[in-house]
């Protein structure tokens, strides 16, 4: 399943593209996260629980950065586990483009679900997975004005 | 008894015998929520068991790690692999000569794989002890294309076999390959195709479905460690299979063991195959003592227990220009999934696909077909079908239709041309089957009056006129069929299941009052056996049904018999009562012939007694014979009246129906309407007709649901999409129409009653008629053919791919 979505957000693309590279800002963003850590420079490991229609499942997951093209470019890959209720493999690629108003966000998400999960909330995977895209941005914007102000 | 003035009508109709619709004895407890079944049973100390399943399609298992589950209050042990072994129980053999993982032994191969098993005080324990068994995985590439599986790139899946060039059915060609089964002519039927004056050619894919009875598989296992028997309840099919594949594969002699089936709620062949959890329950209770019980969830029992149908035919069908077919071509791609769990007659990996050429007298014909394996569940179970032919029944009358329309010719006429006739009979087929008799222009001309075929064309015309003007979005496809089943497995010359001949059994014993238990090796699952064989019995031996008790299902107190599957078990089992019935009635003869003082051959049989020849008013009646071989001693003759027969078919059963289907639709939403399914089924001679209007009706909304919608369908990734009732389309009163049954009887000449079986007779015709249907309403713009299931995305999509969306 490819996501794909833009964003404005009224910053400049620098503190947008370190935001993205901070831990803090990302726990407070990503939809259901309960912990996440830097294990090595751009690793991280993460608790991200999420719900999907009536399943519940908390990912273990293994996340990578590569700000290499920055701040133009900011891509991540990673996996999580959810155990029984099964697993996510995904990556995003995040284009950030400087405009009169802030930074455009503009974003490819890929992303597989398999295990119950895909069996159970099959038809339900792509709207949440928008759903917490959104979210993702929206968490985002918020946490990084908020630490502005 | 003293005479009485009661007709010999009025004591024929007294029996219920054949012909009768004798109300179902066995809806007194179903209809009062007293039916009996798996989970219903319940034992002291008992224990439940749950799997852990793969999450993924292929992978290796790396390590497995039970602690955290051990430590859940309430759970008593966690099985692997690694504890099966030392048994030699982490395999288990198929019913198709192939073996499969009991539980995962090094990697995995299909989501919902059986990993391991935890078992625990009650069933809500195991579930939550499951979520804390940690599998580490390392994932492997997915195959999930059989297409795509003699790729060089593509990975192996079942590195235990990887280099054995030889399988059960022969040589193996890849690693993911099991097999190639060829029947028929190939160097005829292919000089056939190049010089034939028309070819039509045509890929048929049959999808992937489920069985999904309304009951999920289980089963409950109580070693008694003191007597050493183990107890076996279980939704089995075939139990006295069961009882010989637990024996040799547990080592406990067959004697200590004993297999019940209950009252089963729907087996529809999902039934017969052995799986994982009945073994898996059996060594949880040998281990802990005590009884266990695994019953499975519906989205296990729709992504693991053994799926139906995946059978990609390649077909050629050639003709002369007027419509006489020349020959048959077929090369099919068998998806078999991870292991080749197919339940067929040893002899025929590919059950009786070879029965393709259907109901028309084709000279020549070739059929091969190559088994594949995959990351998907294994199966391949005969769903309500004989042995593959559904998807047989379903190649040869779409291969039908695709001829007409290269002929530009009327595919009712194509048929009707084409039938084997009347006098043709027993049948010797290209393929190798010898249909045993039939009539089939009688059946197909009676269809097409009944429903006014011409009217109906002639309507279908207008509406493709009115279509095209613009002054209705809706079109009207008429799906016709006409199938040959092939049933009742099946002579044991040809026909056995690990080495066990495919007869059936019965045991009678008439008690002195004159009442009766017969025991059958057969095992109802809905089909209303202990209504149907008791009114065989009561025509052969005229003790009345009402007071004929029918068992079956326990191994202790019932003869050996093969089961319930294939539509067998009238064509066998009912035979064997017929047979068992006629030694009843030898024996009585020898009795009132000694009470009446003649000889043997100087009385007759008459509904319900022997009569004096000449002398009507002297008789004996089966009641009065049965208190006498109890009481009173006869000279030369045994004390009681018992009987056992054990009947091994000469021939199979070859039942044939004619049946159209209206279908009404939406050019604009996809959604179909059935407006009139007309079923004309000919199971020679009738038991119950209202038993086989009941069959039809539920076979029928069967394959409504295959036809238009009902799939086991897979992701890229392995992960079965439909797993659930959401997805998995079951009809519910809502999407089914009505029907019109009608029939006509043309009884099996080496059948002793005549009759040839029916149950499944609505699934294998059905499907056909619903495809052909909504296929023949795009013939007027082009289409050729489409793969089912024609669900409402898939209808509108044809629609749209044929510009009919403007």
């Amino acid at each position: 399943m490819v996501l794909e979505e833009e964003v404005q957000i009224p910053l400049d693309r620098q503190t947008v593209f370190n935001a993205l590279n901070d831990p803090e800002i990302l726990k407070q963003s990503i939809p259901g996260c309960e912990e996440l850590n830097l294990i090595a420079e751009n690793q991280m490991e993460a608790l991200v629980v999420v719900k999907f229609g009536p399943m519940k499942a908390s990912f273990n997951s293994e996340v990578g950065l590569d700000p290499s093209e920055g701040p133009e470019r900011f891509k991540l890959s990673g996996k999580g586990d959810a155990g029984v209720a099964g697993f996510a493999n995904g990556s995003a690629d995040v284009r950030l483009d400087e405009n009169e108003e802030g930074t455009l966000l503009a974003y490819t998400v890929n992303i597989d679900i398999s295990g119950k999960l895909a069996q159970v909330g099959g038809r339900l995977i792509e709207g949440t997975s928008k759903r917490l895209a959104k979210k993702f941005f929206a968490n985002f914007e918020e946490a990084l004005l908020a630490r502005q102000a | 008894m003293s005479a009485t003035a009661e007709s010999v009508q009025d004591r024929k109709a007294a029996l219920k015998g054949l012909g009768t619709s004798r109300k179902r004895v066995e809806d007194a407890r179903f209809t009062q929520g007293k039916g009996n079944y798996v989970d219903d049973i319940k034992l002291p100390g008992m224990l439940f068991g749950d799997f852990v399943r793969s999450q993924h399609a292929h992978a290796r298992v790396k390590s497995i790690d039970t602690s955290k589950a051990m430590e859940l209050p309430g759970v008593v042990a966690v099985l692997t692999a690694a504890d099966l072994e030392p048994l030699n129980l982490h395999w288990m053999p198929t019913l198709a000569g192939d073996k499969q993982m009991v539980l995962a032994d090094g990697k995995v191969l299909f989501q919902g794989q059986e990993v391991a098993f935890v078992v625990a005080e009650d069933r809500y324990i195991a579930a939550d002890a499951v979520d804390l068994v940690k599998v580490d995985y390392e994932e492997l590439p997915v195959l999930v294309d059989p297409f795509k599986a003699e790729l060089s790139d593509a990975p192996i899946l079942r590195e235990d076999i990887k280099d054995e060039t030889e399988g059960a059915h022969g040589a193996r060609r890849h690693p993911n390959h099991i097999f190639t089964w060829e029947q028929g002519d190939q160097a005829a039927t292919e000089a056939i195709m190049k010089e034939a004056p028309v070819v039509a050619e045509e890929m048929v894919y049959y999808h992937r479905t489920h069985p999904c009875p309304m009951e999920t598989c289980g089963s409950v296992a109580s070693m008694d460690k003191v007597n050493g028997k183990l107890t076996l309840w279980g939704t089995f099919q075939a139990p006295h299979v069961v009882r010989t594949v637990a024996s040799l594969l547990s080592g406990i002699a067959e004697h200590n063991i004993r297999v019940v089936s209950p009252d089963i709620g729907g087996g529809f062949g999902n039934k017969v195959g052995v799986y994982p959890g009945y073994v898996c329950s059996i060594v949880a209770s040998i281990v802990t003592g005590v009884p266990v019980k695994w019953v499975e969830d519906r989205m296990e029992n729709l992504s693991a227990t053994a799926f139906a149908r995946d059978y990609h035919m390649n077909g050629k069908i050639a003709a002369t220009e007027d419509g006489k077919i020349l020959g048959l071509w077929c090369h099919t791609t068998a998806d078999h999934g991870a292991f080749d769990a197919c339940a067929d007659p040893t002899k025929y990996p590919a059950g009786f696909m070879n029965i393709c050429t259907g109901s028309y007298d084709i000279p020549t014909a070739y059929l091969a077909v190559d088994g594949i394996y995959t990351n998907k569940a294994p199966g391949g179970v005969a769903y309500r079908c004989s042995f593959r032919v559904t998807e047989a029944a379903y190649f040869i009358e779409r291969m039908i239709e695709v001829l007409a329309i290269k002929l530009n010719m009327d595919a009712a006429e194509l048929r009707a041309k084409n039938f084997i006739r009347k006098e043709q009979f027993p049948y010797q087929s290209a393929l190798g089957w010898e249909y045993d008799s039939g009539d089939y222009h009688t059946a197909w001309n009676k269809a097409l009056e009944a429903v006014d075929y011409k009217g109906l064309r002639a309507e279908q015309a207008q509406q493709v006129n009115d279509f095209k003007a613009g002054k209705t979005r809706k079109l009207m496809g008429i799906g016709l069929c006409h199938f040959t089943e092939i049933v009742g497995a099946g002579p044991v010359k040809n026909c056995d299941i690990l080495g066990m001949g495919m007869f059936d059994s019965c045991e009678i014993r008439i008690h002195p009052t004159g009442s009766a238990l017969a025991r059958l090796g057969t095992i109802s699952q809905g089909q209303g056996h202990a209504t149907t064989f008791a009114q065989i019995l009561a025509t052969e031996i005229g003790i009345s049904a009402d007071e004929i008790t029918i068992e079956e299902g326990d191994t202790d107190t019932a003869p050996y018999g093969l089961g319930t599957y294939g539509s067998r078990s009238t064509p066998v089992a009912g035979a064997a009562t017929a047979m068992a019935g006629r030694k009843i009635r030898a024996k009585a003869q020898m009795i009132a012939a000694y009470l009446l003082e003649v000889h043997d051959n100087d009385i007759e049989w008459e509904v319900d007694r022997f009569v004096v020849k000449g002398a009507p008013e002297r008789f004996k009646t089966m009641k009065e014979i049965a208190f006498a071989s109890y009481n009173q001693a006869i000279p030369g003759v045994e004390p009681g009246l018992e009987a056992v027969s054990y009947y091994d078919p000469p021939n199979m059963t070859y039942p044939f129906g004619a049946y159209i289907c209206v279908m009404d639709i939406d050019v604009d939403t996809g959604v179909s309407d059935v407006r009139k399914f007309y079923a004309l089924d000919d199971c020679g001679t009738r038991i119950n007709p209202m038993i086989i209007e009941g069959q039809v009706h539920g076979g029928l909304t069967e394959a409504l649901a295959i036809a238009m919608g009902q799939e086991i369908a897979y992701d890229e990734l392995g992960n079965v999409k439909t797993g659930t009732l959401m997805d998995f389309f079951i009809p519910t009163s809502w999407e089914t129409p009505n029907y019109q049954t009608d029939f006509t009887e043309t009884p099996s000449p080496h059948h002793p009653i005549g009759a040839k079986g029916v149950g499944e007779s609505p699934n294998v015709g059905g499907v056909p008629a619903f495809s052909n249907a909504i296929n023949d309403a795009f013939r007027a713009f082009g289409l050729t053919h489409t793969n089912m299931p024609h669900d409402h995305w898939r209808v509108w999509k044809t629609a749209n791919d044929l510009g009919l969306h403007g």
